[in-house]
């Protein structure tokens, strides 16, 4: 009996390793963020808010944060509204091949994404374009319309459709069944893939890698430009503010949708 | 009343009209733009500004020729293999346990300490990994310190700290999928080999494991896959040392401006990706034959 007891608080012993692996480094970044040092250095020396400071006051990490959150707020207008459509045709539209419809929606998450910027970049320069605002934010479209297709699917799938047959036999019209039945029972759903759409957005990189130009830089490129040549903690500080950011989007997906229901997808 | 039939034929159109935006976007500036790329990678320039274009093979005759492609696709491949392996090595306990616990609060906890990782973007935790394994890293100040080593050994700036970076990146995908593989195995099965007489470490490797196999081939082949198209974490960990082909894609097409040969790597980078998504989809297919029975 003691043998296997021993078994079990190896093996727990060994989980708690594993995730201290995972969460560590985040640890270590926060950390950096409120050190005084001028470099790198270890044990930290003194808490500061200078490299806050920094951050919130240059303007190209400002410019490049900005830039990064107007992007992600209209990838997410647009890829909620227009996935959760193509998710209801899908679904409920009786639309010949929805399972090939689906599988070609879902392929921007199977093939590497550096791909998509490649061919979206090489498309750009061909039609001669060039690239604008607008060829950054369709290529940002197309990497989030999955996620919202995603989650959305899932739940229509698991989805009663007596209330809505219900709901029209009272004499709803179509428009009506679907603001106020419908929708409020595909919420989550729509809520989850947007909020997966907001953060794959807002830290895209392959995607923007290609399609980035000066004076058009998202916070991603602009964080790895900045590591190029320098590595002072700055790019600390503005981490912790990203991973405060990602965080309140965990916990408004706990508490909206539960991340349980996201693991099943 | 209404006429069922009507309703029907009205819905379906109304199904086109819903589906049209998604599917246009996807096929002008998804579809279009891959096979624009495959197209320019077997062409001597581009075909709208230039008009003496002709087919040519010379791209792809270029990367078998010349032993420095071949290379960069046999360190590319390395390091996905390398980093799939260890991501399995860490991800299998975690995902075992969080599939087995009966507490919920340590499966919600456990999952938001895996998932959390993920939602953090890939060039903060490239440099979280930067902070501590550079010469001047939390690892090498420390072991200085302590006075175990005079100066600092090279932790990153090669295929390691590359690897150890992706495997810390990539683990929480093959978690996930592993999961729900190890959850959804019928405990049945490891009980009758229990009371059949089969120690706890036999029943493991013959009952567990095997069962496990969709998810271990699916989870491995995913990481895989990421890591072989990763751009970041390659180049900023291997110091701009280690050259690997998304590296390369973006040379020829950003310096070099060879749309040609870019266009013919990432053809490659295509068809690999394609190959794994086909195998992906074997396991996880095996897997839902394996649940099925």
């Amino acid at each position: 009996m003691k043998a296997v007891n021993w078994g079990r608080i190896v093996f727990r012993g060994l989980n708690i390793l594993l995730i201290a692996f995972l969460l560590l480094p985040i640890v270590i970044v926060i950390l950096f963020a409120f050190n005084s040092a001028e470099f790198i250095v270890f044990p930290p020396e003194g808490f500061s808010l200078r490299w806050f400071d920094k951050f919130f006051t240059d303007p190209d990490f400002m410019g490049a944060f900005f830039l990064s959150l107007k992007l992600a707020l209209i990838t997410v207008v647009i890829a909620t509204v227009i996935g959760t459509m193509a998710a209801m045709a899908i679904v409920r539209g009786r639309i010949p091949g929805a399972r090939f419809l689906t599988a070609v929606f879902l392929s921007p998450l199977m093939l590497p994404a550096i791909l998509t910027g490649l061919a979206l970049f090489q498309f750009y320069v061909i039609i001669e374009t060039g690239r604008t605002f607008w060829g950054l934010l369709v290529g940002h479209i197309v990497v989030t319309i999955p996620y919202v297709i995603r989650t959305s699917t899932t739940v229509l799938y698991n989805f009663d459709t007596s209330i809505e047959e219900a709901a029209q036999n009272l004499g709803a019209g179509p428009l009506a069944v679907f603001w106020y039945v419908t929708l409020p029972l595909i919420r989550p759903g729509v809520i989850a893939g947007s909020i997966f759409a907001f953060i794959v957005s807002f830290d895209q990189f392959p995607v923007s890698l290609f399609l980035v130009k000066p004076g058009q830089i998202t916070f991603p490129i602009h964080l790895f430009n900045y590591l190029k040549y320098a590595f002072d903690p700055t790019v600390a500080a503005a981490a912790t503010v990203t991973i405060a950011m990602s965080m309140s989007m965990v916990l408004l997906l706990e508490f909206t949708v539960g991340l349980q229901e996201y693991v099943k997808l | 009343m209404v006429d069922p039939g009507r309703v029907r034929r009205r819905f379906s159109w109304g199904g086109y009209l819903l589906l049209a935006p998604s599917l246009l976007l996807f096929l002008v500036f998804f579809i279009l733009p891959l096979a624009v790329m495959a197209l320019i990678s077997v062409l001597t320039g581009n075909p709208v500004t230039e008009t003496e274009v002709s087919f040519t093979l010379g791209n792809y005759g270029k990367l078998t020729k010349d032993i420095f492609y071949l290379d960069v696709l046999l360190v590319t491949f390395r390091i996905g293999f390398y980093t799939a392996a260890a991501a399995l090595l860490i991800g299998y306990p975690l995902a075992f346990q969080m599939a087995r616990t009966r507490s919920k609060t340590i499966r919600t906890l456990m999952l938001m300490a895996v998932l959390s990782p993920m939602l953090i973007g890939i060039v903060v935790r490239t440099y979280a990994w930067m902070t501590i394994l550079s010469d001047q890293g939390v690892v090498n100040s420390t072991l200085m310190e302590w006075g175990w080593i005079a100066k600092p050994i090279h932790l990153m700036y090669n295929e390691f700290g590359i690897c150890l970076a992706l495997v810390h990146i990539l683990t929480p995908f093959l978690i996930l999928t592993l999961t729900g593989v190890i959850g959804r195995i019928d405990l049945s099965l490891e009980e009758a080999a229990r009371n059949l007489g089969a120690s706890k470490a036999r029943t493991f490797w013959e009952v567990t494991l095997p069962l496990s196999m969709p998810g271990i081939m699916a989870g491995s082949l995913l990481v895989f896959a990421l890591a072989i198209s990763s751009y970041v974490t390659p180049i900023l960990m291997g110091g701009f040392s280690v050259i690997t082909l998304p590296i390369l894609i973006y040379q020829q097409i950003s310096g070099v401006f060879d749309f040609g040969l870019g266009g013919a790597l990432g053809f490659i980078l295509l068809l690999v990706s394609l190959v794994i998504v086909i195998l992906y989809h074997r396991a996880m297919s095996r897997l839902s034959r394996v649940a099925g029975v």
